[in-house]
């Protein structure tokens, strides 16, 4: 009582913090996380471990002895990133490719830019695309390991549905069933494994006010539509909506990567513009690019229009219609 | 669907935690204090010196200006000095010190119980004695009320708009009066209808009151069936949103109709008033009482349910004083406010005195106000998605600390309602609004030398 505080208004403050968001993000991913461990057991168990605790470990080297910073590993965004790198790795990554994978996320995309809050691209983005260019054979390498549930998967094992349909058109990959694919069977990347794990993702993140979902449902109307008139033209030669939204990433990349605050526009126009943008470059490529999927690739190039959009994208203002 | 401000906006927890405790008269003490400053614009000019004997409503200051109102003494007694005093900030204003000699009022006042619903016609006269009552905004701003009266010349008031919000957390005051006074509200509000031409109405209250809205609702319909001049006045429910008490959202909740950048509410044909307003409009024009009471609730999460008040104070009472009667500032109370949480005061000097804005003793502790570590901003838009006024703190935070003017004004760091949506929203706790509040001044001040 003696000494009383005094300090401008506001008084109170909200309790959401950086790591609170940061921690819920972990909690959305928790669902795709234990699916992928459960269907490729110990192999994704270590890419997830070697992951999240070299992006840890790493930034606390960083911030500690050569930015001599107080250190950010508290906000736990370098876990969020070390989730996300591995959840966008194929289960079988030996686990010193995963870790060239964390130094270049966190090291090169992250840290060089001056930390949290200031990189230009996607940590976890940059170190998948960097091991996809460097180390292609075993970044495309689909073999499924051994899970603790669902031995041996069968359907499409050995490539992905997305890889299928770029070497054999739209035939090779008939008879997928995409009932399946829904809950446990998307080829890929082992976080893409469940759709529902991711939606359900999603819906925490909504729910919590994490994230707005702009950006998401731009990017998935963006993939159907696209898909979708070039499927209705010529359904023999291009693959259809369900297909191009359930394969590649594009849940993975549309829930957890795009919609990352640093790296995604401010507005919600802005938002959409980017999402729309990612929903197009994401389907050239799948259509008429080298690349079977195309996500990672238009998620990049969208984030370096970023500042731009921002420069243009404003919020509505009060009384300046 | 209820209606709300289109914009922004933040929820948190209302904390009503008085809102059933019953308005108490305060016991006046020995001595009081009168502030000359209890208005937005000039401190009035003493009219006393010490050893003048003055009764309670006599007029003690007089108005230094247009934008000024009168201030009249709260009590009876013996003028002992006229100087300076610390206010609850710490600053140095021009007080009239008062010791306190039994309780007689000026002539004319009528301190009956009766409810006087009948309207005078004379308009002039209305604004004559709302101005000689000293009655100014309570809402927060203070402004003289019968200022805002007066449209100026070309202007017309389409509605007016009664502001019984109470958007801030913890304040209970305005719901006690509505529920409490909900009559006497009305009847002011008639009176200024009628001195704005006889605009429509309307009463907002927002959901989380709803025996205001109850009571008010009563009071309107029973005024319109047994008296004249009432037709028109409507009360209407808004969805729970801060700052819907804010005069440009509420206009927007109301009217649907957002007042232009540096503008002003008639620009859109609105009057804005608050209910606390409007009820000592009713005390000055149908009871001849100077604006002298108010009322003020004492809260806080660390007071026992006992110990939460809605008082009603008479100014120049010490704020030690009224803590005191109620029961001593609790010991966890780290900061104490006056006003709400978010746009409220914090209290330097417990021995400054109450002015005719008072409206709480808010005790907050250390862990519920004192403000986490800044970090960087990691881009979450949360601050935006908050802002009222479609603004960009983030960005403006950006170009205060590079000191960048012209970017500033672009980004409409001027149209700032210093609301503090945006720093309460803040995950990294950057300390918004304390940065852009500060470029808003610079800003401002740019803009009226170009003029
Ligand atoms: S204080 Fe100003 S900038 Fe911050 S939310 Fe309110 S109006 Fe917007
Ligand atoms: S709320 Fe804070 S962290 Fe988020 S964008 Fe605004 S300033 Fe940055």
């Amino acid at each position: 009582m003696e000494r009383l505080l005094v300090s401008p208004s506001p008084h109170l403050h909200t309790k959401t913090s950086t790591k609170s968001l940061m921690r819920d993000v972990v909690i959305a991913m928790i669902p795709a996380v234990i699916v992928s461990v459960l269907f490729y057991g110990w192999s994704e168990l270590l890419v997830l471990g070697v992951s999240v605790a070299s992006c840890v470990l790493l930034e606390y080297l960083i911030t500690k002895y050569l930015l001599k910073r107080p250190c950010t590993v508290g906000d736990m965004s370098a876990v969020v990133t070390g989730i996300l790198l591995a959840l966008n790795l194929p289960a079988t990554t030996p686990w010193w490719v995963v870790f060239i994978g964390a130094v270049v996320a966190i090291g090169v995309a992250k840290m060089t830019f001056g930390g949290l809050g200031q990189n230009l691209f996607n940590p976890a983005i940059v170190g998948r695309v960097f091991l996809l260019i460097s180390f292609p054979t075993y970044m495309t390498d689909w073999t499924r390991p051994q899970g603790f549930i669902g031995g041996g998967l069968d359907g499409l094992s050995g490539a992905t549905p997305l890889g299928l349909a770029k070497e054999g058109g739209v035939a090779a990959i008939e008879g997928l069933d995409y009932m399946d694919m829904l809950f446990y069977n998307i080829g890929g990347s082992a976080g893409e494994l469940s759709a529902i794990a991711i939606l359900a993702g999603f819906v925490y993140l909504l729910a919590r006010r994490v994230i707005r979902p702009y950006i998401t449902l731009s990017i998935l109307a963006t993939v159907a539509v696209f898909s979708g008139i070039f499927w209705a033209i010529n359904p023999a030669e291009y693959t259809d909506p369900v297909f191009n939204l359930l394969t590649g990433g594009v849940l993975l990349g549309s829930v957890f990567m795009a919609t990352d605050y640093v790296t995604s526009p401010m507005s919600n126009v802005g938002g959409i513009i980017f999402g729309v943008g990612i929903g197009i470059i994401t389907m050239l490529i799948r259509y008429f690019g080298a690349y079977p999927e195309g996500m990672s690739f238009a998620i990049l190039i969208m984030n370096s229009v970023v500042p731009l959009i921002n420069k243009v994208c404003h919020a509505k203002k009060y009384g300046r219609a | 669907m209820m209606k709300t401000f289109s914009i922004g906006g933040i929820h948190p927890s209302d904390s009503k935690i008085s809102k059933d405790c019953k308005i108490e008269v305060l016991p006046v003490p020995s001595k009081v204090f009168i502030s000359v400053a209890q208005h937005l614009g000039a401190p009035a000019t003493p009219v006393v010196k010490a050893g003048d004997q003055v009764k309670v409503g006599q007029v003690i200051a007089e108005p230094a200006g247009f934008i000024s109102a009168y201030v009249h003494s709260s009590v009876s007694g013996t003028v002992k000095s006229v100087g300076p005093r610390k206010d609850l900030a710490g600053n140095n204003m021009t007080h009239i010190e008062i010791d306190v000699e039994g309780d007689e009022w000026i002539e004319g006042v009528d301190l009956s119980d009766t409810l006087v619903t009948a309207i005078p016609e004379d308009n002039k006269a209305i604004l004559e004695k709302i101005k000689m009552c000293g009655v100014v905004g309570l809402g927060g701003a203070t402004f003289p009320a019968h200022v805002k009266l007066c449209p100026p010349p070309g202007k017309v008031a389409e509605c007016l708009i009664l502001n019984g919000a109470e958007c801030e957390p913890y304040l209970t005051s305005d719901n006690r009066i509505m529920i409490e006074r909900s009559k006497e509200i009305v009847i002011g509000a008639a009176i200024m209808k009628q001195v704005l031409g006889g605009c429509k109405t309307v009463i907002g209250i927002e959901e989380n009151k709803p025996e205001a809205i109850a009571a008010m609702t009563a009071a309107v319909a029973e005024l319109q069936k047994t008296a004249k001049g009432y037709d028109g006045i409507s009360v209407m429910t808004l969805k729970k949103k801060y700052p819907q008490g804010g005069e440009k959202q509420l206009i927007d909740a109301v009217m649907g109709r957002q007042v232009k950048s540096m503008g002003l509410p008639i620009d859109v044909g609105a009057v804005v008033q608050n209910v606390a307003t409007s009820l000592a409009v009713y005390e000055a024009v149908q009871k001849n009482i100077p604006l002298i009471t108010n009322v003020m609730t004492i809260t806080g999460d660390c007071l026992p349910m006992e110990k939460q008040h809605n008082y009603k104070f008479r100014i120049g009472m010490p704020l030690s004083y009224i803590a005191e009667y109620a029961g001593g500032v609790p010991e966890q109370a780290a900061k104490i406010i006056s006003g709400g949480p978010m746009m409220g005061k914090a209290i330097a000097n417990m021995d400054a005195t109450t002015v005719k804005g008072s409206s709480s003793l808010l005790y907050l502790t250390a862990e519920q106000t004192v403000r986490g570590v800044e970090s960087a901003c990691i881009r979450c838009g949360k601050c935006a998605e908050a802002c009222p006024m479609g603004l960009e703190p983030f960005l403006l935070q950006k170009y205060a600390r590079n000191n960048m003017m012209d970017e500033l004004e672009e980004n409409a760091v001027q149209d700032c309602i210093e609301c503090g949506c945006c720093l309460y929203s803040c995950p990294a706790n950057i300390p918004l609004l304390d940065i852009i509040r500060i470029a808003k001044g610079d800003v401002i001040r740019i803009i009226r030398t170009r003029k």
